[in-house]
């Protein structure tokens, strides 16, 4: 017989050190990924003073251990698994636990392959200084390095090697301290954090010592506080307690498992896209999804599926002939959910819920029984079969006072409420609280845990208070926090990066040697003004004109030469990025920049030097560009005015000083750029723009609601503004085709104003003609209705609302015929004017300084993927923005209204406004004042008739007669600022009291 | 290149009584023959087959090189769905030669001989009888490819023995990843009332029915850390192992060095595959190489001999497989207690 040998290297050491997987890629192969791994021997413990580690520079773990709970008098670590990371992190976060912590590498890859968001706030809770974490890499130590066993999971093999590391660390520290006979029994105890029952029992066979979070905190100082941040997702999960199994069948169809969904979208049975909840009615959804042109209709609670607004969704639809049209009536969640009990799960369905049930399904029948709408009006319709991604955030609540147990309205007691978020987008949440009658009505934060197919509502937890409703400070910083606006103050390595001179910087003395002075244009004696609102403290733009010998004229924009200060790639520049742009609240500003550069070193603040980037047209009279200059500049601004100022001044006859007739030139050159623009199609487009009186700054006392003017200087500044973008937007496309920073608006498609067609034709007998942006902006010119001089305005609101928004983007990701500016009619489009305030402007002028040769560009701005990923940030912080602004002003109209509406002895009185009938509904109107900038719900409480078809309601009178109200009607409208009794919720009501009364 | 003299006096030593080989054999002894497996880490089967040189004994040799041979097995998922054949998955081989194994070769003539070896290696593993039954990941759509490459490392004579040893050891230690496949089916309720909507009296019972077809889309991965199960070889039979006798009429001798075969003229290889009980012997190919000639009737006694030593190799190979693979299982590695 043939002799064989084998030889190889010893399969044990391979084991250890080798760890093999496979991948699946997103193109469908399969990839062998191989990990070696080094053993040693000197990974720290992280204890300070431990005699056999070596010592590590760092924050390193008492070693005592953390002192102050009840069962572990000689101090403890605590040692959590993945699981007390992936549902705990509030707790976890919360600084009332300051037990030092041993953080696992297990644990720590775990968390990053669940969850990424999870992930960050771990590694910035590693790095507090005001908490005790020590990252202990258990997989490269070779006595707690865990290998796989046959036929084991992934996850029990990570539960064994948490235990493995935690009986080291036992045993580590017995030899550490356990030298000296007498410290034996004092020895701090390393506990296993674990919610896992399986997994305790395990630790109690190994002899390790263990406890549920639970009851971890229990025994902890402040249990209490800390309890509330228990999220409801923990124990009931892998503990099944009996009552949960016992208790109510499924109220929703269970998800399909990932991997189908993905299947299913792959293969075009299933659609994925983002969940919208439809702020009318809380039993109804949509999902855009890219098959289909309209968004798929989800009707009622199952078929939504416990989705939340913003998840990503997976949707199936039904058959054609299933397909629905949108609800007409305004279903309100308050109204039909009002007595529903909390504690629905732990009992047995008792008659609330069944009424609760009865209710909601009257509310879809009576949906039901309408007639078959007709076809156009259809839209796909289907159902949730799964979730993507969840995008939960914490969300700003009310406690919903009566869904506390009236026995226990003082008591510190355990028991379930529903938190009512501020969003009208979102459910109820269901939280477990000890501190229930202290936090009602309080705005607090409440995060999301889980929504089980059992329960009604998806459950949450408390996170923390921001105050009282309605004072100032509560209601701003839930404002921020629920457009996420980032409003933490500038750290101190964001500050390290301006100029060390501080107030005292100023421009340096003329030297073509100084870095400050290369290449740039001395312009200080130029009179150049800026014009800006009253009060605006961070001038980013001022102009001039001259007339040239040749009889031409010379413009010129300057803006704020932010790019000087804020150079690429550092950790100011990293933060403008993410916060993308300033957030205008009626009272507060949230700088992009520090205040430093914003309000001062870049502002073109009046009488000093400063550095600016200028733009230098030579016009001929007729406001045809001859040529256009960009160069970097020092100017002074001869003066700041205001809009009314500078059109006094404009429009005073005696004045005849340079800068008076600089602005009158700027002011002719002006309206012929307009009449340019208008010529070319761009559209006049209102929105409601209502500016808030505020008494002064320290009080929040009377104050009074304006609708904003628009003077001639308003339209001057905009024009030129306008003008420089687009100068800027060509010179940077033409450099760089494939990074070039620029700004679009898409033509809106036409269903958008199918709509708004049909209530047109069929209300007023008007055309609207949307074949292009010039016909549009014709077409709404000739929307005139002598008798109402409103009506023009309003529908100039309704068709910008049929809009799409305008975005940034980056010129080589997208089509050479698709950069047009729709509403401007402008065929390129750029923001380069307020840097200050944008950080898409910050971008542009980076590009253009490289464009002109004047700095060379920075290697990201070159690629496609970085600018485009910058650029994405910045659209949805704008749009936040924007929200955010919008939420703040309609506060402030409600403080208003509600001063307006107190008497002088605190008596209320009835604030009545003139509005417009914008929206019908089955059971409503859908209401705006404009003399608020106010859209409001008319709500019927007796019955009317509702026409569809030719969008009006009828309101049958006591005395048989029967009024109509129809869209575009003017009403009078009663408002009140109501205080929802149960939320504390501050409820702008309105009551209709002209053509017909309907407040009874 | 041997002179005609130096390979005269070789034939002529192993036609004397008793035949005298260089190296002492007798004429159907093997050299030592070495197989280590799991030799690439990131392949999905790999082994390393060495025949002669110091592979033998852990002490002899003293730089004779041997025969050496790595065969690496990576598995691809590919799409099958326009396919022909049903899509069931296939190998497909690849030799390629160290031009370090074969110094007085031009590049020229190590392509031709690469190419030899492929096409010999291809057809005979290629071929429909031996393709593994487990490599279907979704019927019709997706299977898995089977990329055999082989690398010659150095040639020390019966290089195709080393070759298909080499081959057949590296798809034995082969695993393929265990996957799932996942489909997505509509609302079955739905789906069957607007079958009952449509009222067609065939529906059911037409023998087009696409119900019953599977509607997997896409796969899934069972378990990222498994490497898989082994490859199913259809009928029970085994992987080939090649015999290579070289013909010295009226003799022939197993094993050649690269001196013996430079100086015998006719070369027969043998292809055999056994089932696992080794009840059961298929030929699955034979090649005559060389410029000598062989009689018809020669070749039947030929091949019944051939078969006796594959069987042989096969049982050894098979029994040292054996005994590996088992140790594969991972054990717990008890920490050495070094603290104490």
């Amino acid at each position: 017989m043939v002799e064989i040998t084998i030889r190889k290297r010893p399969h044990a050491e391979a084991v250890a050190t080798q760890r093999k997987f496979f991948k699946k890629t997103a193109r469908g192969k399969v990839v062998k990924v191989l990990r070696e791994r080094y053993l040693r021997e000197d990974v720290p413990c992280g204890i300070s003073h431990c005699t056999i580690c070596p010592g590590m520079p760092g924050t390193t773990l008492p070693t005592s251990g953390g002192q102050g709970h009840k069962s572990y008098p000689h101090g403890h670590f605590i040692l959590p698994d993945t699981n007390v990371f992936l549902h705990q992190m509030d707790l976890m976060e919360a600084s009332q636990l300051n037990a030092p912590v041993i953080l696992l590498q297990t644990v720590l890859e775990e968390v990053r392959h669940r969850s990424l968001p999870l992930y960050n706030r771990l590694r910035a809770l590693v790095k507090a200084e005001d908490k005790q974490f020590w990252v202990y890499y258990n997989e490269f130590r070779s006595e707690t390095a865990c290998i796989r066993l046959d036929g084991e999971t992934p996850n029990d093999r990570n539960d064994r090697s948490i235990r493995k590391a935690s009986d080291w660390y036992k045993s580590h520290i017995s030899q550490v301290f356990g030298r000296n006979p007498q410290n034996i029994s004092t020895l701090p105890t390393v506990l296993l954090l674990t919610d896992d029952a399986a997994n305790r029992k395990f630790c109690d066979a190994e002899g390790i010592p263990n406890s549920s979070v639970r009851k971890y905190v229990e025994g902890l100082k402040d249990a209490t506080s800390l309890l509330d941040l228990l999220s409801a997702a923990g124990e009931t999960e892998i503990e099944p307690t009996a009552a949960l199994v016992a208790g109510r069948g499924a109220l929703y169809p269970e998800y399909m498992p990932q991997a189908n969904l993905v299947a299913g979208v792959k293969a075009g049975h299933l659609h994925q896209g983002h969940f919208n909840a439809n702020p009318y009615n809380y039993l109804e959804g949509n999902v855009t999804v890219p098959a289909h042109t309209k968004p798929v209709l989800l009707i009622g609670r199952e078929h939504m599926n416990r989705a939340v607004q913003g998840d990503v969704v997976v949707v199936e639809i039904f058959d054609e002939k299933e397909w629905k049209a949108p609800a007409d009536a305004v279903v309100d969640q308050e109204t039909t959910l009002k007595n529903d009990d909390p504690d629905e799960s732990e009992e047995e369905p008792d008659d609330e819920n069944a009424l609760a049930e009865e209710r909601e399904r009257r509310a879809l029948v009576r949906e039901n029984a309408r007639k078959q709408p007709a076809s156009s009006e259809r839209q796909p319709t289907g159902r949730v079969v799964g979730i993507i991604k969840r995008n939960w955030r914490a969300y700003v609540c009310h406690i919903d006072s009566t869904s506390l147990a009236s026995s226990s309205a003082t008591s510190l007691s355990l028991q379930s409420v529903f938190a009512t978020p501020v969003s009208r987008f979102l459910p109820r949440i269901r939280l477990r609280t000890r501190q229930a009658p202290t936090l009602i009505g309080q705005k607090i934060l409440v995060t999301i845990d889980r929504w089980d197919a059992t329960s009604r509502y998806p459950e949450g937890h408390f996170v923390r208070a921001l105050g009282r409703a309605e004072s100032k400070e509560a209601e701003q910083e839930s404002l921020m926090l629920e457009f996420e606006v980032p409003y933490r103050p500038f750290g101190k390595a964001i500050l390290d990066c301006l100029p060390p001179e501080g107030e005292q910087w100023v421009v340096p003395p003329k030297d073509p040697n100084n870095p400050a002075w290369r290449n740039r244009e001395d312009l200080r004696d130029k009179v150049i003004c800026s014009i800006d609102p009253p009060g605006c403290q961070d001038i980013d733009d001022a102009l001039h004109a001259t007339m040239l010998p040749n009889g031409n004229i010379e413009a010129g924009v300057h803006i704020a030469d932010v790019s000087y200060f804020v150079l690429p790639d550092n950790p100011m520049d990293a933060e403008a990025a993410a916060r993308g742009t300033t957030v205008y609240l009626v009272d507060k500003r949230i700088d992009m920049l520090p205040a430093l550069l914003g309000t001062n070193l870049c502002s073109l603040r009046p009488h000093v030097e400063r550095l600016a980037f200028s733009v230098i047209w030579e016009l001929t009279p007729d406001a045809q560009i001859v040529n256009v200059r960009f160069t970097k500049s020092v100017i002074a601004s001869k003066s700041a005015f205001t809009y009314e100022e500078a059109q006094i001044r404009k429009d005073d006859p005696h004045r005849q000083d340079e800068l008076t007739q600089g602005i009158r030139l700027l002011n002719s050159i002006a309206i012929k750029l307009r009449q340019q623009r208008m010529d070319a199609g761009a559209l006049n487009l209102a929105s409601p723009e209502v500016k808030i009186h505020l008494d002064s700054a320290e009080t929040s006392g009377p104050i009074d609601v304006e609708q904003k003017q628009m003077l001639e200087t308003n339209s001057l500044v905009e024009e030129f503004m306008l003008l420089a973008n687009i100068s800027v937007a060509k010179k940077i496309q033409e450099t760089f085709p494939q990074s070039a920073v620029l700004r679009r608006h898409l033509p809106p498609p036409k269903t958008n104003f199918e709509k708004l067609q049909d209530i047109l034709l069929k209300r007023k007998g008007m055309k609207l003609d949307v074949s292009s942006s010039g016909a549009l902006a014709a077409s709404l010119d000739k929307c005139v209705d002598s008798a109402f001089p409103a009506f023009n305005t309003l529908v100039r609101i309704m068709a910008t609302r049929c809009m799409l928004s305008a975005e940034y983007f980056c010129s080589g990701s997208v089509g050479r015929d698709t950069f047009g500016h729709y509403g401007l009619a402008s065929p390129i489009y750029t923001h380069f004017t307020s840097p200050i305030r944008r950080y898409a402007d910050v971008l542009a002028h980076r590009q253009l300084a490289a464009a002109i040769n004047y700095a060379s560009l920075h290697a990201t701005l070159h690629s496609k993927t970085h600018v485009e990923q910058v650029l994405s940030v910045v659209n949805r912080r704008h749009r936040m923005a924007q929200m955010a602004s919008r939420a703040s002003v309609e506060f402030y109209v409600g403080l208003a209204l509600k001063s307006r509406g107190a008497d002088k002895d605190g008596k209320p009185k009835e604030v009545q406004e003139e509005a417009f009938v914008i929206r019908t509904f089955r059971n409503g109107l859908g209401v705006f004042v404009s003399k608020l900038g106010l859209e409001g719900l008319v709500l019927f409480k007796r019955e009317i008739k509702f026409d569809a078809e030719n969008y009006t309601v009828t309101v049958p009178q006591p005395k048989g007669k029967e009024v109509t109200v129809a869209v575009f009607d003017k009403v009078t409208v009663r408002i009140t600022v109501e205080k929802d009794r149960n939320t504390q919720r501050g409820v702008v009501k309105m009551v209709l009291v002209e053509p017909v009364d309907t407040s009874t | 290149m041997l002179s005609k003299s130096e390979k005269s006096y070789i034939r002529t030593s192993l036609l004397s009584e008793p035949p005298l080989r260089a190296d002492g054999r007798s004429l159907l002894d093997f050299r030592g023959v070495a197989v280590e497996l799991g030799v690439t880490a990131l392949a999905n089967g790999s082994a390393r087959v060495r025949i002669g040189g110091d592979a033998g004994s852990e002490s002899g040799g003293g730089g004779v090189c041997g025969t050496e041979v790595l065969v690496a097995v990576k598995v691809e998922v590919e799409d099958v769905s326009g396919s022909v054949d049903g899509g069931k998955g296939r190998m497909a081989c690849n030799v390629s030669c160290s031009p370090a194994a074969y110094p007085s070769l031009t590049m020229l003539q190590l392509d031709d001989f690469q190419s030899d070896l492929t096409s010999i290696l291809d057809t005979t593993l290629g071929c429909s009888s031996l393709c593994p039954t487990n490599l279907s990941i979704i019927p019709r759509k997706k299977a898995w490819l089977l990329h055999v490459d082989a690398l010659v490392l150095a040639d020390d004579g019966n290089v195709y023995d080393a070759l298909f040893l080499a081959a057949a050891a590296a798809l034995h230690d082969t695993r393929i990843p265990r996957t799932r496949p996942i489909e997505y089916r509509p609302n079955n309720a739905r789906s069957q009332a607007s079958a009952d909507a449509s009222d067609d009296p065939m529906d059911g019972a037409s023998g087009l029915d696409t119900h019953a077809m599977p509607k997997a889309t896409d796969f899934e991965l069972m378990d990222y850390w498994d490497e898989g199960e082994p490859l199913v070889c259809p009928n029970g039979m085994s992987w080939p192992i090649c015999v290579t006798l070289n013909l010295v009429p009226p003799l022939f001798y197993l094993d050649a060095t690269t001196v013996e075969e430079d100086a015998t003229l006719t070369r027969l290889l043998l292809l055999y595959s056994f089932s696992t009980n080794s009840s059961n012997t298929r030929l699955q190919g034979m090649r005559l190489l060389g410029h000598g000639e062989v009689e018809a009737n020669l070749i039947k006694p030929l091949i019944r001999e051939g078969e006796k030593h594959a069987k042989h190799l096969n049982q050894s190979l098979f029994a040292k497989l054996k005994s590996e693979l088992t140790k594969r299982i991972p054990q717990i590695v008890p920490s050495t207690k070094r603290n104490k």
